[in-house]
């Protein structure tokens, strides 16, 4: 064949490739795009900055209603409660305190109320050393038993702290002990995990080796 | 040679199936047309590239060539394309980095308790796709009493955490001094910056994810699909360099939210930590936190520190 008759049937079989790739891009021989399946969205709590629980400091900050913190409704002024012990040296909890938890320390030697309250002045806390201070302003006192951990608090390497790092461009703020830990019962709670990253695809179940 | 006449009398005497009559300007005409057809069906998938954006884009340049007012029309452009796009306006810019500082990450590894809150606050804050999943934390698991990374498993899922028997440790980008990523990127399109942050110009990337194979701490994230972002979860305080919605075949990973940390604030994984266990701040600031946990805490880790990454991100511990 020379290059005339050979220009023919190379248009033609060119022409026979591209309506062939038309063909199959048009009838999607390669396979569909799958759809992705819409991941559902995050429960706004997992995004939520509050803290764990709500202290008598934010109560005051929110204009929340303080009635249970007015001791005085019920005890006599003047008049130091008395504490009562079973036979394990552990305290009774009134019926009136039942909310209160008491487990603060492993070692359970921690409780009397009057380590902490003041038993003249409901109203204010005390320290060992007879200082005498408000509720909003326990990290003293939880620092008089707790030196090491209120040291790195003051500096702010324990705790949650939020707002500006850079102090001359905003304010800076740092939750104090109660905002997060129940003084009653300092553990932090174990809480539910946000949900665990979403694969393409299911992972391939792995043969469970032991541990030795 | 199969033809009957010699080349030489091709032009004198055409044959047959040359010259032009009508059944060959048909026939000719008929091929042409169809083989043109042909190729424009066959060049169909490019009519799918749905994300192929504008031609200013296209044309735009390196993000260090840009003078400040093209980076204020790049800036007023991309505003634009989001507000097409989500409905909402966006308050896009360009901080650059301050004098005088250099920023350090400090996580305390006996505080976390591995619930996720930060992988989450990260993806709201940063506008991650959410379908695919593009998420720049991952929290590893790994059992007591030891650090090997073999043993982690990022997807655990339990009713509650911290579970006994492990601790937990969140990786992201490690902002390292030496950043393999930086070094085999071909088109300069990821640097560091004098903070230390290490950057990405989301426009100069070519998705050849040379620095996702790089990087020693699996930090960086790719989108192979168009990332879906729900209206109402935009957040419009972006920047160039950081949170401004990437597009399909570009890298991403953190930045340390450099759109809130330049202008003073702290990550969003750190305020949403609900234990305190991220720390952040200004090292050359003796009096910054993460200053005094390096003098004073036990840090014990930069992760894989063999590797001479030098990573900005630092493991501690409490007692």
């Amino acid at each position: 064949m020379n290059d005339k008759s050979k220009t023919p049937a190379v248009l033609v079989a060119l022409t026979l490739v591209f309506c062939a790739m038309a063909m199959a891009f048009g009838l999607r021989l390669w396979g569909k795009p799958r759809p992705l399946v819409v991941n559902p969205l995050v429960d706004p709590q997992f995004i939520s900055t509050a803290t764990i629980r709500t202290s008598y400091v934010q109560l005051i900050r929110l204009k929340a209603d303080l009635s249970d913190f007015d001791c005085y409704a019920c005890h006599e002024k003047d008049k130091p409660p008395t504490l009562r012990f079973d036979t394990n040296q552990n305290l009774v909890v009134p019926q009136e305190h039942s909310d209160v938890v008491m487990a603060h320390g492993r070692h359970g030697r921690n409780n009397n109320c009057f380590n902490c309250h003041n038993e003249r002045n409901l109203l204010l806390l005390q320290t060992h050393d007879a200082r005498e201070l408000k509720l909003e302003d326990c990290p003293p006192l939880c620092g008089s038993c707790h030196g090491p951990t209120y040291r790195d608090w003051e500096a702010g390497a324990h705790g949650r702290t939020s707002g500006y790092w850079d102090r001359a461009a905003g304010e800076f703020k740092r939750a104090i002990c109660v905002d997060c830990h129940n003084p009653h019962n300092p553990k932090i709670p174990s809480r539910k995990p946000a949900p665990a990253p979403i694969p393409l695809r299911p992972a391939p179940q792995l043969p469970v080796v032991a541990e030795h | 040679m199969n033809s009957p006449k010699p080349n030489g009398n091709s032009n004198a005497n055409p044959g047959p199936g040359s010259g032009l009559n009508r059944r060959n300007f048909l026939r000719g005409s008929a091929v042409i047309a169809s083989g043109l057809a042909a190729l424009a069906a066959s060049l169909a998938p490019l009519r799918e590239l749905e994300d192929f954006g504008s031609i200013d884009q296209f044309l735009q340049k390196y993000y260090k060539e840009l003078t400040p007012e093209e980076m204020a029309k790049v800036l007023k452009r991309i505003e634009d394309e989001v507000e097409r796009e989500y409905g909402l306006r966006p308050h896009v810019r360009d901080l650059k980095p301050m004098a005088g500082v250099e920023y350090v990450y400090a996580l305390n590894l006996t505080r976390c308790i591995g619930c996720r809150k930060c992988v989450h606050a990260c993806v709201a804050e940063n506008n991650q796709s959410r379908t695919p999943e593009i998420q720049y934390i991952r929290v590893l698991r790994l059992p007591h009493g030891s650090l090997d990374l073999e043993k982690a498993e990022h997807n655990y899922s339990p009713e509650s955490v911290p579970e006994k028997g492990y601790f937990y440790m969140p990786v992201q980008c490690q902002q390292c001094k030496n950043p393999p990523c930086v070094k085999v990127c071909p088109v300069h399109a990821t640097w560091q910056e004098t903070d230390g942050i290490t950057v990405i110009d989301y426009n100069w990337c070519i998705g050849c994810r040379y620095c996702e194979a790089a990087c020693p701490y699996w930090a960086r994230r790719f989108n192979f699909a168009k990332p879906s972002i729900p209206k109402e979860r935009l957040n419009p305080n972006m920047s160039y360099l950081g949170n401004r919605p990437r597009s399909r075949g570009v890298m991403e990973k953190c930045h340390f939210c450099i759109q809130r940390t330049r202008a003073g604030r702290y990550p969003a994984c750190l305020e949403v930590c609900p234990v305190g266990a991220r720390k952040f701040g200004n090292v050359l600031d003796p009096n910054s936190e993460v200053a005094y946990i390096l003098h004073n805490k036990r840090v014990f880790i930069q992760l894989k520190e063999e590797l001479g990454t030098s990573p900005r991100f630092f493991y501690y511990f409490d007692v």
